[in-house]
């Protein structure tokens, strides 16, 4: 490849300030790490989280076999049978072992999820940001139309459509979710595509797309790292709630799906619900914590002490 | 009353199990000596929310237990099933089995003034019970003309013995509707099925949809006295645990039907307050089967549908899914109706080798990941504990080497799927039996039962010659103990041929108030009219 405008151009910072001294620069250059670090909000998250994905990762190497086999008398309470420390549901299905596997479900259609809706709101925020004028118009309406419906509905009406199972559901959330991430990236635009750095990129003639993938994108992805930890727990919470309706993927255990089955005993084995709505909140709370910390790992402006 | 049905009667009688161990009366029936108190109203609880409400339109379950009420049969049916007079007085039948000769009540006016006549007896049966009924035509297919000599006497004309029809005159299932208000009219859209007109107990006041539907007493009833209450609200509560929590709170005195969750059932039972009665389900005789597909390899092997009835744990099923509510069928017809019940038929036992050495035999050998066939299966769509069970199939099948998926869905869907595309590898559901295996058990395995459409049709799609000769001989003889044998040779044929594993009968209850007293228990208590029913002290 021969010399090209932009290897000339000083990279539009990634972790920079434009005009910032030069002294400060490298501190902060070096300094994510560090700041993740001081961050006790980041750090319990990402602990946590750690923990979950840990368990839903080798599910099968500490339990091999089937989450959903039928292993031993149901309704056997948590705490009273060393074998199955947390019991047994309405079909002698161990707890413990559903927990675990759950996880992975749970973990890969909020990642899913999550990562779709981002994807999607990125394309639709940049462009309908960068370009503004008729774009924007369109494209802000369109992002308007899914804002206006209420999403579990919504999804509600997507899964049932699709028949209930992990791609529809992923699909479900993600088509409902994205519309925050776009109006967060097109905000982020709008302020970055006036910016210096992207003038001087414009005049120097770069094509649009290489300054949205190279200047504007960049910059905008603190926000969208924040918004897309805490729509990881969102999705989460609405796969739990599908699956609390009946429209889960029934062949695969899930958090909620197990909540779900729990329910119509609450009032003799109340355990089946609160055991894997623990686990809920916990993952939820660990992915809350990480976004907030995040936020201010990435906020040069909070001082983390 | 002295024609051959009677005798027929008498032998059904054997019908009600719960005879013997009816000793131990729950207190309201013990009270039932007491004088009825009247007035108050009573709040029944209804779930899933019917369509409509004229029980000889509408048959699921709800529509029924609601239409009761608002509209009369010809005839009722007592606790020994033997026949009891309704709108009809008396009956009797010719010698040649042909014709049927009924006198009606001559005081019985509809809701709406107009005095009931035999020209409603003619209309019912011919237009719209042989007509759109569904399963009406098979019942009646012999049933050619209905004379009405006079307003007060129907004359019906069949071109052959008929004994079936005697299981469904029952206002349960075939109810007299108002011939001047449906006549010229499609009667499956008419708007009166959503404020119905009848002669029954109750009047009807409003439907609040998915809330409530409220029936007011009939005061020109032509059984004097009754009914006792002045009102009953039947309220729409989707959730079974609320269902458990507004009877347990006095909310609501009357549960018919899917009360509370089975998991609650020990408990409300031990309750003082609340009678647990599973009385009055004998007649509608709840079966429960998983079907195949037929039109779908492999289920065409015999070997391979052996090998899954080998592979279900009926009674673990029954105990564990069921709560012990349920118990391992031996066949299509329950045991309790011995009259028919054959007792040597072939069985299934749960046996993992043997269902693993049938599918071998069958060309069906494991793979390297342990999976031999991948299939789908679509649980009913009724309620939680059907797809429950749904999960029990999957883990059974796991086990010789059968990956299941399951395929949930809400119920128009699921009738769309399994009754009109047909698209499934297997299915589970319950039918009724129904008090004569014509009206229930047929429509499972008659080649004419395949009807695109028609919910709790022959979904598995057997149309097998044998079975169909079978069938059309019950349809056509006279003779009870002919017939019967027919039967039995039926039930024979289901069990050998298996187009679906025949699982469990379902025990239905009822869950309501200890203060009610007067609870019907006769073999279709279940879906009856509250006519009889008073609120005690």
């Amino acid at each position: 490849m021969s010399l090209d405008a932009t290897d000339i151009l000083p990279r539009a910072p990634a972790a920079s300030a434009p005009a910032a001294p030069k002294p400060r620069r490298a501190v902060r250059a070096s300094s994510f790490g560090y700041r993740f670090l001081r961050s006790r909000t980041a750090l319990a998250g990402s602990i946590g989280l750690a923990l979950v994905a840990g368990a839903a990762l080798f599910a099968g190497q500490i339990f091999p076999g089937d989450p959903l086999d039928m292993v031993a008398r149901p309704f056997i309470w948590p705490f009273t049978s060393a074998e199955y420390p947390l019991g047994t549901d309405m079909l002698g299905r161990d707890i413990l072992v559903g927990l675990v596997y759950a996880a992975r479900v749970s973990l890969a259609v909020g990642l899913a999820a999550a990562g779709l809706a981002v994807a999607l709101g990125v394309v639709f925020g940049a462009l309908s940001g960068y370009f503004g004028g008729w774009v924007d118009q369109v494209l802000t309406r369109i992002t308007e139309v899914f804002q206006t419906m209420p999403p579990l509905v919504f999804v509600v009406v997507v899964v049932a459509i699709l028949t209930p199972s992990v791609s529809s559901i992923v699909l479900g959330i993600a088509v409902t979710s994205w519309p925050q991430v776009a109006r967060l990236v097109r905000a982020e635009a709008l302020r970055l595509r006036d910016a210096e750095f992207v003038q001087a990129a414009r005049v120097m003639g770069m094509g649009h797309f290489r300054i949205i993938l190279t200047h504007i994108l960049p910059n905008a992805i603190s926000p969208v790292v924040v918004a897309g930890s805490i729509l990881v727990a969102s999705a989460i919470l609405t796969e739990a709630a599908l699956s609390f309706l009946g429209l889960g993927d029934p062949n695969l255990i899930s958090w909620g799906s197990m909540i779900g089955s729990g329910r119509e005993v609450l009032r003799t084995a109340w355990y089946m619900t609160a055991l894997p709505g623990l686990a809920i909140s916990l993952t939820v709370m660990a992915l809350n914590l990480l976004g907030n910390g995040l936020n201010d790992v990435l906020n040069p402006r909070v001082s983390l002490t | 009353m002295t024609s051959p049905f009677e005798t027929l009667a008498l032998s059904r009688r054997t019908l009600l199990v719960g005879a013997g161990a009816s000793l131990l009366l729950p207190a309201a029936a013990r009270r039932a000596g007491a004088a009825p108190a009247t007035g108050g109203t009573l709040v029944a609880v209804l779930d899933p929310e019917p369509a409509g409400l004229v029980a000889g339109l509408t048959i699921s379950a709800p529509a029924v237990a609601v239409s009761a009420n608002i509209f009369d049969g010809l005839v009722e049916y007592d606790e020994g099933f033997k026949l009891k007079p309704s709108l009809a007085t008396s009956w009797e039948t010719s010698a040649d089995g042909t014709v049927i000769t009924f006198r009606l009540r001559n005081d019985v006016t509809w809701h709406d003034g107009t005095p009931f006549t035999s020209a409603d007896v003619a209309y019912s049966l011919l237009e719209v019970t042989k007509k759109v009924h569904p399963r009406g035509n098979a019942v009646f297919a012999n049933l050619t003309a209905v004379d009405t000599p006079d307003p007060h006497t129907a004359v019906l004309r069949f071109s052959r013995p008929s004994p079936v029809v005697w299981a469904a005159f029952n206002g349960t299932e075939t109810q007299i509707l108002p011939k001047h208000l449906y006549e010229g009219t499609n009667p499956l859209t008419n708007p009166l099925n959503g404020k119905p007109i009848g002669t029954g107990a109750f009047v009807f006041k409003e439907w609040v949809k998915g809330e409530r539907i409220v029936l007011e007493r009939n005061p020109n009833y032509w059984d004097k006295g009754r009914p006792y209450l002045d009102r009953v609200v039947f309220r729409i509560i989707r959730d079974p645990a609320s269902r458990a929590a507004a009877l347990e709170t006095g909310e609501a005195q009357y549960i018919p039907l899917n009360p509370v969750p089975l998991s609650d059932v020990a408990r409300i039972k031990a309750s003082k307050d609340l009678v647990v009665e599973t009385r009055g389900f004998e007649g509608p005789a709840p079966m429960y089967f998983f079907d195949f597909n037929l039109r779908r390899e492999p289920f065409g092997d015999i070997r391979v549908r052996q090998a899954f009835a080998h592979a279900l744990n009926r009674k673990a099923l029954a105990e564990t899914v069921f709560y012990g509510l349920a118990k391992p069928a031996e066949g299509p017809v329950p045991s309790y109706q011995t009259q028919f019940f054959a007792t040597d038929l072939p069985q299934y036992d749960y046996n993992i080798a043997k269902a693993e050495a049938l599918l071998d035999a069958a060309g069906l050998k494991k793979g390297s990941d342990g999976v031999r066939l991948r299939i789908d299966h679509i649980p009913s769509a009724y309620g939680e504990d059907y797809r429950r069970a749904g999960e029990y199939f999957k883990q059974a099948l796991k086990r010789i080497g059968v990956d299941v998926t399951l395929r949930n869905y809400d119920l128009p869907t699921y009738i769309k799927v399994v009754f009109t595309e047909y698209d499934f590898d297997t299915h589970s559901a319950w039918y009724s039996a129904y008090p004569d295996p014509q009206i229930g058990v047929q429509r499972r395995y008659w080649s004419q039962a395949i009807k695109k459409g028609t919910p709790s049709s022959n979904a598995s799609g057997i149309a097998d010659p044998e079975i169909d000769a079978v069938i059309e001989r019950i349809q056509t003889e006279g003779n009870v103990e002919k017939r019967n044998a027919d039967i039995r040779e039926l039930q024979r044929l289901a069990q050998v041929k298996l187009p679906s594993v025949n699982l469990l009968e379902l025990t239905f209850y009822r869950a309501y108030s200890a203060k009610l007293s007067g609870i019907d228990l006769a073999p279709f208590g279940g879906y009856q009219s509250l006519k009889t029913v008073w609120v005690g002290a």
